[in-house]
């Protein structure tokens, strides 16, 4: 019984005009994000590489470390950011490192071509999160009630046939013709991302697939929302308007909400607080230690210009540690509060959004692609311990460390060795780690799980609904 | 098919009544029986109550105090049992717009439980309802109500349930479209099929009912057997009965 | 005769479940978001008084003038309530001193990341998403929809012209619209009085062309919808049709303009650009460097056969010209260097327009982000925002940079440490003394860049065309209509 309902269900659909509209219009879509995110991260490859090759040609002809000012890093493209952009576009791409001294990161993407937060991107969950669960309101707003207002829901039930079979039949049947075609234009992108060559790793593929996952689970979820109102409603016009209401809602209301009231509610110290205190901090300190340096007076009867050199150094050197590490624990505990604020505000504002499939799509989405507000804390943990790396090796070159500005003037200069120039390549270089695939997976799961408890909510919804409805 | 001995009726009503909840007494202890073989036609006004008895019997409704009985199964008690026994056809058949005849057709034997028909069965039944063969593949967006209506009676008939419902299935008909239905109509009777069909049309329904019943604000006003109004006047007691009542919506 | 359609409309809206449901949302949404906008716009201008007071605290405890590293917040302005734009997303501060080039850094969403997520509500969204999906919800079976009913052919049995009949439907929608749209603003604009926003004539003039613009944006909604009713038969067909039509407008169109001009024209990165300009100041002030240790060395070996008397005498005497010498090798170069930013940057400005006008004009294929276009811009919180933000800061720079070598030059200080070594004295490290805080009174302030209203000539003409487009579109599909069910 139910394998008629889901055939007919199939075919009604398939072969609806109204299907062969939304589904080219979707597919193009779809194909058209995939295309949009391989060039883009070809773009943003060449970017990345243009800057990174740029970083190491300034220090081209310098004939010592120490006049090394200025060293760069930068977030490396991912493919899957590019079809998920989530926050990668928003947050700082590139860290000057010192060697010591707090990191932080400037230039997003938006800031530097302000030209694409004019309208946003076009990704893959751009297309899942308004467009499809848009396709699939429309095809099952009437599912119920339109067969009602059509009369063949009379005549169905005219004859020996279970409810729970035909609503099961009829959940299954709409999914089944209107997700698993879905999978088309799918493939096509991936054969689309091989084509132009987007380097995908198995991990990044298997993320990929989740996030397909997610996204046929999130249609679900807003198929089986259409078929629970239209189980409920009277006449499919009213079902139509009730649920463009939910869509504005659950898509562009409820997850703006969410966060604007979480950031009413939980009050997170302003950066500029923060940043004038540190200022303030770390010139009071550059002030104590400029009688220190005043007072110091090289060892006397000293002849030897290394050994001066090498104790004047250890010196500031000593002098600069200490100086560090009073800034870093006054500005840690500054950043630790404002990062446990920043915290806590996270957890009201997602935690809100969540009571919106869109908003819980797009973080699990996000969290597999590795762009959820995490990468922001990524990388800057990588930043931190590439510039202990940078620090050691700096170390090993020049034997200290101001992490300043440095001007030297040589009065005397040595004829008998020519200076040599630095290798700027001898540079750790830095990498970012992909996000592990365990990793991201345990991220979304909370969403998934979301997303699939709003799917049997309202599957038992329609379900229960259905019951109860009368098919006169 | 199922032979049903002669003393039971296939079609059963017993003291039906049904008051809504905004209290309007919509049938009001209606009893009548329908045999395998017999048309029984119930004529009455708009609202006064065949629908629900229809509705009834299909158990849309369930009603408030009384039975409906298809074969001597009481409708709402197992709605299942007896809806495999019942074929229906609504006063506006409607199918699926997208599907051709056959896929309609196809679709709601399944539903009816009836899977082992060819496409050949389809093509005859539709032929034997009088829908030309060029019009099978079509799609039933173009059918016009006529050709509707024949879709509807081709899957009542697909169906091959012993009771047949009928919902003012005449109305909107042209008269040559009217006719060549009921002429089916008493078709399935002679192969033993037990109708019940409400309709407005009085004066076919003198020409084919074995049984009319007269239906006034919920109640059955007047129940004739056709000899016995073999000689009078139908359309003259039709209003007799009617006079006074008012006519109320649904 | 047009009294009595035109009613009719309306009645018809008013009375349908559509209305309430539209009048919710947009009531809703355009209070919340008014609401929002005014207490986002009072935390930023509490952040940009503390932050901008923080400065000035911190400039003042400096000791030392060539030490004076200015940071300029960019001042929130009251308009971004209506229309946030790109005002999130570029840079809130650019560092003004000596040692940096003006540079906007940090954008809010980059600061606070969560906001990035999901974005504003603002006016401008509500109208240009919302406000346009009722203005089709409203007028897609407009035509046919009465047909279908069969109301089409009853009323043409009357002697009524299909134009009149036309201008009705559309102007009765079009008003159902405008109620949802200007009973909330109105709240919205008390709500602005009521929380005491700095609101000048010159703004209420902006809220007035937004409030303007935004009209003639539903007005093609209402419209396009009527067209595409009176070209179709069926309502649903007319309905799909006009969904379709919004996602593409709404969501594709703006949005494959950016991103094919983008591809069409590259445009250097920042981070390119910086590069470059590094190297070349790099090699500037080697090339600096270099003449100053030859010139050490000459002056080293003019002094060589003196006594340590005279070799005092002899520093006393030059100082001063060397001194100057110095400077004026050292203005030549900051010079260079700058002139060589100018042309880079106005090298990637050029890059950027044309690469914006491309973007831009494919994208205004779509009325929508005309209408985006021209809200952003009347709101002064469009694309060249940035630009004109950083212009003015460089132009202030100059002067400060002035200012503070002018002082440099009357205190005499040079700020810093100087360590000296030396083959014969061996080393000494000479720190400045303090004197104490500086005097800000006379140091010249930056004014953020007046907010010329620019009126979006070419987007209201799009959108004007647009309207008429559809209207053409309606009345001869409309002229051509069977009316028969």
């Amino acid at each position: 019984m139910i394998r008629f309902i889901i055939e007919k269900e199939l075919r009604e659909i398939i072969g609806s005009t109204k299907f062969a509209v939304t589904f080219g219009v979707c597919s193009l879509l779809i194909i058209l994000s995939f295309y949009i995110g391989a060039e883009n991260y070809r773009t943003l490859v060449d970017q990345h590489e243009a800057a990174k090759r740029e970083n190491l040609r300034q220090m081209e002809g310098l004939t010592d470390w120490f006049a090394v000012q200025q060293h760069r890093i930068f977030l490396p493209p991912q493919p899957l950011a590019t079809l998920v952009t989530g926050v990668s576009n928003d947050i700082g791409r590139m860290i000057e490192v010192h060697g010591r001294g707090e990191l932080s990161a400037d230039d997003s993407r938006f800031n530097e071509d302000p030209i694409y937060a004019v309208f946003r991107f076009l990704d893959l969950d751009f297309i899942f999160q308004i467009v499809l669960s848009l396709f699939a309101i429309l095809f099952a707003y009437d599912a119920i009630c339109g067969e009602k207002e059509r009369g063949t829901l009379k005549l169905s039930f005219s004859n020996a046939v279970p409810k729970e079979k035909y609503i099961l039949g009829k959940l299954f049947g709409s999914y089944l013709a209107l997700a698993v075609p879905l999978l088309i234009p799918i493939l096509i992108g991936c054969v689309l991302l091989l084509i132009l060559g987007v380097p995908m790793s198995g991990e990044e593929w298997a993320r990929l697939g989740l996030i397909v996952v997610a996204g046929l689970l999130y249609f679900g979820v807003f198929l089986t929302i259409s078929v629970f109102v239209s189980s409920l409603a009277r006449r499919s016009s009213s079902a139509f308007l009730m649920l463009l209401v939910i869509w504005i809602l659950a898509v562009l209301i409820v997850p703006r909400s969410a966060v604007l009231i979480a950031g009413r509610a939980v009050d997170v110290p302003s950066v500029d607080e923060i940043a004038s205190q540190k200022n303030r901090y770390s010139s009071q300190l550059f002030t104590e230690d400029r009688t220190k340096m005043a007072g110091y007076k090289p060892a006397a009867g000293q002849d030897d210009m290394e050994k001066t050199m090498a104790d004047f150094n250890q010196f500031m050197q000593k002098i600069a540690d200490e100086r560090d590490a009073k800034m870093q624990e006054f500005s840690g505990q500054l950043n630790e509060q404002r990062e446990n604020r920043q915290r806590v505000q996270r957890r009201v504002a997602l935690g809100l959004a969540r009571f919106s499939p869109s908003a819980t799509f797009s973080l699990a989405v996000s969290a597999l692609a590795g762009t959820s507000l995490s990468l922001e804390e990524e990388y800057k943990e990588a930043a931190v311990a590439y510039q202990r790396d940078y620090a050691a090796f700096m170390m090993q070159k020049t034997g200290m460390l101001t992490g300043g500005r440095v001007m030297m003037f040589r009065s005397v200069v040595d004829e008998g060795k020519k200076p040599q120039p630095i290798n700027a390549h001898e540079l750790p270089e830095f990498v970012f780690p992909k996000p592990a695939l365990a990793g991201t997976v345990t991220e979304s799961l909370p969403d998934i799980g979301i997303l699939m408890l709003f799917t049997i909510v309202f599957f038992f919804g329609s379900y229960l609904a259905f019951l109860r409805y009368d098919v006169r | 098919m199922e032979q049903t001995p002669a003393t039971q009726p296939m079609i059963e009503a017993l003291g039906l009544t049904k008051r809504y909840e905004d209290e309007t007494l919509a049938l009001d202890n209606v009893s009548f029986a329908v045999r395998t073989g017999q048309i029984y036609a119930m004529l009455g006004g708009n609202g006064a109550g065949k629908t629900t008895t229809i509705n009834i019997f299909l158990n849309f409704i369930d009603p408030t105090a009384g039975e409906a009985r298809i074969d001597g199964i009481v409708t709402h008690k197992e709605p299942l049992k007896a809806k495999a026994k019942v074929a229906y056809v609504s006063e506006n058949v409607m199918l699926y717009p997208n599907f051709t005849a056959i896929q309609n057709l196809d679709y709601f034997a399944r539903l009816g439980g009836k899977t082992s028909y060819t496409k050949n069965d389809y093509h005859d039944v539709l032929r034997r309802v009088g829908l030309e063969d060029e019009a099978h593949t079509k799609r039933l967006r173009s059918y016009s109500k006529g050709m509707r209506q024949k879709c509807g009676i081709a899957i009542a008939i697909l169906k091959d349930a012993p009771a047949i419902l009928l919902d003012e299935p005449t109305s909107g008909l042209d008269p040559k479209a009217g006719f060549e239905f009921l002429g089916l109509l008493t078709s399935l009777r002679d192969e033993g099929k037990a109708i019940l069909m409400s309709t407005h049309d009085i004066f076919r329904a003198k020409e084919i009912a074995d049984m009319v019943g007269i239906m006034n604000a919920g109640k059955l006003v007047m129940q004739r057997t056709q000899s016995s109004l073999a000689g009078e006047n139908l359309e003259e007691l039709y209003l007799q009965f009617m006079a006074g009542s008012v006519e109320r919506a649904a | 005769m047009f009294a009595t359609l035109l009613q009719k409309e309306l009645k018809s809206i008013l009375l349908s479940p559509k209305f309430p449901a539209t009048f919710a949302v947009c009531a809703g949404l355009l209070i919340l978001s008014i609401s929002i906008g005014i207490h986002e716009y009072q935390v930023t201008t509490r952040q940009y008084e503390t932050a901008t007071q923080m400065v000035t605290q911190e400039l003042r405890e400096q000791a030392h003038w060539s030490g004076v590293n200015n940071r300029t917040y960019r001042k929130p302005d009251p308009m971004q309530i209506f229309v946030s734009g790109v005002s999130n997303d570029i840079g809130r501060w650019s560092g003004v001193s000596q040692f940096e080039p003006v540079k906007l850094r940090h954008s809010a969403y980059s600061d606070d990341a969560i906001f990035a997520i999901f974005r504003f509500i603002d006016f401008g969204f509500i109208v240009q998403v919302i406000l346009s999906l009722f203005a089709f919800l409203f007028t897609y079976d407009a035509i046919n929809g009465e047909r279908e009913s069969g109301t089409l052919a009853l009323t043409f049995s009357h002697p009524i012209p299909r134009t009149t009949y036309l201008l009705a439907k559309i102007a009765g929608s079009w008003l159902g619209l405008v109620i949802p749209l200007l009973l909330p603003v109105t709240v919205g604009v008390l709500l602005l009085v009521l929380f005491r926003i700095p609101f000048e004539a010159s703004h209420w003039m902006k809220l007035g062309g937004l409030l303007g613009v935004s009209m003639l944006y539903f007005s093609f909604f209402v419209t396009l919808g009527v067209c595409i009713s009176s070209l179709t038969r069926r309502s649903n067909v007319s309905f799909l049709l006009c969904l379709v039509a919004w996602v593409f407008l709404i969501l594709i169109v703006p949005r494959v303009g950016v991103i094919i001009a983008g591809q069409a024209v590259p445009v250097p990165t920042v981070a390119e650009i910086e590069a470059q300009q590094d190297a070349y100041s790099k090699d500037k002030n080697e090339q600096h460097m270099k003449s100053m240790e030859a010139k050490f060395r000459d002056r080293e070996a003019l002094m060589s056969g003196m006594t340590k008397e005279q070799r005092e005498q002899y520093e006393n005497d030059h100082m001063w010209s060397w001194m100057e010498e110095n400077d004026a090798d050292q203005k030549q170069i900051t010079k260079d260097i700058e002139a060589q930013g100018v042309k880079l940057q106005e090298d990637l400005r050029n890059r950027k327009a044309l690469q914006e006008r491309l973007a831009f004009s494919l994208s205004r294929f779509s009325p929508a982000s005309a209408y985006q276009l021209a809200v952003m811009s009347i709101a002064g919180t469009d694309i060249t925002l940035k630009s004109r933000y950083e212009d003015g800061l460089r132009s202030y720079r100059t002067i400060l940079n002035a200012f503070t070598e002018k002082k440099q030059k009357e205190t005499g200080d040079v700020g810093g440490i100087r360590i000296t070594m030396d083959s014969e004295k061996g080393m000494s490290i000479s720190a400045p003394k303090e004197n104490g805080t500086l005097d800000l009174t006379d140091m010249p302030q930056f004014a953020p860049p007046a907010n010329a209203s620019v009126m979006p000539v070419t987007d209201i003409g799009i959108l004007v065309f647009a309207i008429l487009a559809a209207f053409g579109g309606a009345i001869a599909g409309f002229l051509r209509y069977d009316m028969r069910s």
